[in-house]
């Protein structure tokens, strides 16, 4: 008997059936990640929703609906993207549909008042980008890990923006910044980082 | 059960279903295909039948990942050809043909004026340790590449690199 035949002995004894819960896996690093920067938020800030005492629902509905639906749209990725021989092509032009009414605003906000760049929580904003943001890219990164990537730049790349988004759904309702220019320099750019950063370091961290 | 009349599909179906004895036949079936698939690709590569195995237990390791339902040959061959990639990227896409039969087949007095460790030390220290392993504790190559955590791929790949330095190192001195 050959060796592989062995294997396939081997193999065939445990069934095809799946064992463990892949689902809760893949779902509970990325819960474990949100989690991990809600508690962070809620411990270190006093008032973790600032913003919506001082102006209301509004502006929180512009930031949390981008970050959510970018949260969402990257958990779908990212799902499609662990599945070996599935077309993740859609579901990464997907990502980009969040930023267009971004963008939108931008260029109102540009071509009405200008550029609403200052702030002066823009270092708090941008420190709690740089902290949190690898927490739920190391989440994305388990999470897709417990799958079977054949894509690890595109993968890398998705985990990296579920990493930024998380980031900023965890501590806009602080940010009491109104300006889509200053969303879009502290928010967007360094979720764009984040997503710069995965495709890099893809192929190291998702091989399997 | 998938639309398809693949057989992978079927016997899947079936394994899923409790039939042990299915899914004997569908690794069976799938080791086939890849093999025919890689072989291909890699034309008679020494290697060749490591890497279906690992493709097949990355099948197996993996099978959570096909949705039921969903054809079985693409996700297999997406499998397939992400570890041939891997493959070519460990070798450093060289043209090295590894012939282990020859890296194992040094005889046992070659070297034996020679000071092994001191040799041994100027390797780089994956090699040098391939090298213990495999040539002087006796271990196969799968043995020898689960102590260290990496493929048997990688592993042969170390030793052959490795003995291809000593014997330089050993010529050098011989000058």
């Amino acid at each position: 008997m050959t060796t592989t035949d062995d294997l396939l002995d081997r193999l065939s004894a445990d069934g095809a059936a799946t064992t463990g819960k892949p689902r809760l896996v893949f779902g509970g690093w990325l819960l474990g990640a949100a989690l991990l920067c809600a508690a962070g938020v809620s411990l270190l800030l006093s008032e973790a929703f600032y913003s919506v005492e001082l102006y209301g629902t509004g502006p929180m509905v512009v930031k949390w609906g981008f970050s959510l639906s970018l949260i969402l749209f990257c958990v779908i990725a990212l799902r499609t993207l662990g599945k070996p021989g599935r077309r993740g092509s859609l579901f990464l032009a997907l990502l980009a549909l969040p930023f267009a009414p971004i963008v939108a605003l931008l260029g109102l906000e540009l071509s009405t008042i200008g550029p609403m760049m200052d702030g002066p929580t823009w270092p708090r904003c941008l420190l709690a980008m740089a902290i949190m943001s690898p927490i739920g890219f190391a989440g994305a990164v388990l999470a897709v890990r417990s799958m079977a990537p054949t894509r690890l730049h595109s993968a890398g790349l998705v985990a990296g923006m579920f990493g930024g988004a998380l980031a900023m759904t965890a501590y806009a309702p602080f940010c009491p910044e109104l300006g889509m220019s200053f969303m879009t320099l502290y928010y967007c750019l360094p979720i764009l980082l984040m997503a710069g950063i995965g495709w890099m370091f893809g192929p190291r961290l998702l091989r399997w | 059960m998938s639309s398809t009349g693949d057989a992978l599909d079927q016997l899947m179906a079936a394994a899923r279903a409790g039939d042990s004895a299915a899914y004997r036949h569908f690794l069976a079936e799938a080791a086939q295909r890849i093999r025919a698939r890689l072989a291909r690709k890699m034309g008679g590569d020494s290697e060749l039948e490591d890497l279906v195995q690992e493709c097949l237990i990355a099948v197996h390791d993996k099978r959570h990942t096909l949705d039921p339902g969903r054809p079985v040959a693409p996700w297999m061959y997406a499998i397939a050809n992400y570890k041939l990639i891997d493959h070519w990227r460990k070798r450093g896409r060289s043209p090295i043909e590894l012939d282990d039969e020859a890296d194992m087949a040094v005889a046992a007095d070659t070297m034996a004026a020679t000071d092994i460790e001191a040799l041994l030390e100027q390797l780089p220290e994956a090699q040098a340790q391939a090298i213990r392993l495999t040539h002087i504790e006796g271990l196969t190559n799968r043995e020898a590449g689960e102590r260290l955590g990496v493929g048997v791929s990688a592993m042969k790949l170390r030793v052959h690199r490795g003995m291809n330095r000593l014997k330089e190192l050993v010529d050098e001195q011989e000058q």
